[in-house]
């Protein structure tokens, strides 16, 4: 049994660390308050190759997995990025470029690989629809089939980064999900061109105003009529949940990699304040009142890194990972709310004051605890196909 | 052109740097070793010198084990290979000394170009690239903020008080610069990998025939006699504006001979 990080993982956290300690938590304050894209920080990662680690090395990425790809989000939300704008590391080099390098057809990998690499095209996911958000297989944009097309009707809600992204994982019903037997059947995934929809009228979106993560926009999606080409299916007609399943681990594992990064920032700002601040004549981090509570965010951030970066291998093994991404997810989002409420405590009312940047990571952090999929629905998988427990639904 | 660039490890100065209170000289151990910042703009230097003129890179490091760690990062920017100089005897050298076995070093591993930070984040002596053009018999051209070779000649500007010189002079020679020369480029995943593969020749001082009784603490021609901690900051002069505002910030700068 071996600990230690391969080779790669330690460039990946040396060199993406490097790049991202050029923007401090002020810049990353002033992306959200400006609900900016850090284009600079995408810039630099493309630049160096960090948004390409898991884009195999024939189609110019790093050859990596998804280990890698967790070390890296994981590196640039402890930068003070924070969870919601680590999101910039899931969109495309994990929606995209991680799915189509598993599941892409020959010529999907070929034309949109290379791109992805690089940073150059980027990509979103669309499965949430405002009547099946954790019920995920309920959903009913529908695609009938229509010669070499489908035609898509639907609406999806939550959809972030379609603003930047060239193409749309979009998750759709081809069998009903009351006619699918078992209920997973029946689903596809079809890669749509979102300009030319939007061009076309038969794709529009709507941003959400969000309380936190508003480097990324998350948006209420319309389709109305969309024509996509057959050969736009990732995998198979009907088959779309062995892709889907590929999708959402890594999504889980990853956010759980990025809330790993909050909770880290959150106990540096908490720390950094706890020894400075003077009260009553001593740092007020003397205190054990204060200190225990961080060091016990400290213990649970060091034992939710180890199943991220479990759940990580066994992903990239091609084994079964979904109880571990959703264990590595649980205990990652609980110690960055954690590290973020404590951090909060510590400051005290100071944590109130936009001045300080504990306000944005504990909206970022409490985000976590329920996107992409909530705790309870965690914790109902861990009790029902884990422990066997009568299911409640 | 075989470029060689000259880095040195340095204790970050984000962390608390410390003397040792036995030898007085730096206490490696208390702080993270990180490569000098003005190196990094050396290297970036060599890089695009190399990527417009062809050659080869070669980063030059004198420093202890852990000073390896430096290498990587200038070989993960993109140099071609690297020459560690490491030995006991060197422990405790001050720039004359340091320069002596560097020199050697050159002499023994050839160039036809030097390229160093201006100054260090450590020492500041910010003489290393004169003593070394000086021993290696070769001109200098130091603080440089922007550098040309074409052909067989070297051309820099060289920063001033007043704002640039114009120099030039034949290959080889030694160039030292400023932050402004250029923006270093970020270790790109690839470059982090191949770093590992890319050779590092490690040399002690009877490989580059260095002399040891011209080099290392017993031999400096400096001595740290004392060091204290700096003094907090005193407060400051507050002049208070009763319409000769002006007349007393000048007398001020003008009793500090600022003006």
């Amino acid at each position: 049994m071996d600990f230690t990080l391969p080779e790669s993982a330690l460039a990946v956290q040396r060199g993406v660390t490097d790049v991202c300690a050029r923007y401090d938590l002020g810049y990353w304050q002033r992306c959200e308050s400006e609900k900016r894209w850090p284009q600079e920080v995408w810039d630099d990662l493309a630049r160096g190759g960090w948004l390409g680690l898991a884009v195999p090395e024939e189609y110019g990425g790093g050859g990596q997995g998804l280990l890698e790809l967790a070390v890296a989000t994981e590196a640039l939300s402890a930068s003070g990025a924070a969870g919601g704008s680590a999101f910039t590391y899931v969109l495309t080099p994990g929606f995209g470029a991680l799915t189509l390098a598993r599941h892409g057809s020959p010529r999907q990998r070929e034309e949109l690989l290379p791109k992805l690499a690089t940073g150059e095209v980027e990509t979103c996911f669309a499965l949430t629809e405002p009547d099946a958000g954790s019920d995920s297989l309920g959903i009913s944009t529908f695609a009938r089939r229509d010669g070499d097309e489908f035609v898509v009707n639907g609406r999806k809600v939550w959809i972030t980064g379609v603003q930047r992204a060239t193409w749309m994982l979009l998750v759709t019903r081809t069998v009903p999900a009351a006619e699918a037997k078992p209920r997973s059947h029946g689903l596809t995934i079809l890669l749509v061109n979102v300009p030319e929809a939007v061009a076309a009228g038969s794709l529009s979106y709507r941003p959400i105003p969000k309380m936190g993560a508003n480097t990324t926009p998350s948006n209420t999606v319309f389709v109305d009529g969309l024509r996509v080409p057959a050969a736009n299916v990732v995998g198979e007609v009907d088959q779309g949940s062995r892709v889907l399943w590929d999708i959402l681990n890594p999504e889980r594992i990853l956010l759980a990699a990025g809330g790993l990064g909050a909770a880290e920032v959150a106990l540096s700002v908490a720390v950094r304040y706890a020894g400075e601040r003077e009260v009553f004549g001593r740092p007020i981090g003397a205190n054990q009142a204060v200190a225990f509570p961080l060091a016990e965010v400290k213990a649970k951030i060091e034992l939710a890194r180890l199943m991220v970066h479990k759940a990580a291998w066994l992903f990239d093994a091609g084994l079964p990972c979904g109880t571990e991404a959703g264990i590595a997810k649980l205990a990652a989002s609980q110690a960055a709310w954690e590290s973020a409420d404590r951090a909060f405590q510590t400051l005290g009312g100071m944590a109130y004051s936009l001045e300080y940047p504990v306000a944005r990571l504990l909206a970022d952090a409490r985000i976590g605890k329920v996107a992409p999929v909530t705790e309870e629905l965690l914790l109902n998988h861990l009790a029902t196909r884990v422990l066997g427990l009568p299911r409640s639904f | 052109m075989n470029i060689v660039v000259c880095v040195k490890q340095v204790p970050d100065t984000a962390t608390e740097r410390k003397l040792r209170s036995d030898d007085k000289t730096l206490d490696r151990d208390a702080a993270d070793g990180v490569i000098n910042e003005l190196c990094e703009y050396a290297v970036e230097e060599a890089l695009r010198l190399k990527e417009a003129h062809g050659g080869e890179v070669t980063v030059l490091t004198m420093g202890p084990g852990k000073a390896t760690d430096t290498i990587r990062k200038a070989l993960a920017m993109g140099a071609d290979k690297a020459v560690h100089l490491v030995d006991d005897a060197l422990h405790g050298s001050d720039a004359l000394g340091t320069s002596y076995a560097l020199a050697q070093t050159l002499k023994k591993i050839g160039f036809d170009l030097v390229v160093l930070g201006s100054e260090s984040t450590d020492a500041r002596t910010g003489v290393l690239a004169a003593m070394l053009a000086e021993r290696l018999g070769v001109p200098q051209l130091t603080f440089s903020n922007k550098v040309e070779v074409n052909g067989e000649t070297i051309t820099a500007q060289r920063v001033t008080d007043y704002g640039y010189d114009r120099v030039e002079a034949s290959l080889p020679a030694v160039v030292s610069v400023v932050e402004k020369i250029n923006e270093p480029r970020y270790p790109s995943f690839k470059g982090i990998m191949a770093a590992k593969k890319k050779p590092v020749t490690t040399l002690g001082i009877a490989d580059a025939e260095i002399d040891a009784s011209q080099v290392g603490l017993a031999n400096s021609w400096s001595e740290v006699v004392d060091f204290a901690a700096a003094p907090p900051r005193a407060a400051g002069t507050i002049v208070k504006d009763e319409g000769d505002g002006g007349v007393k910030t000048a007398d001020f700068l003008a009793s500090k001979k600022f003006v």
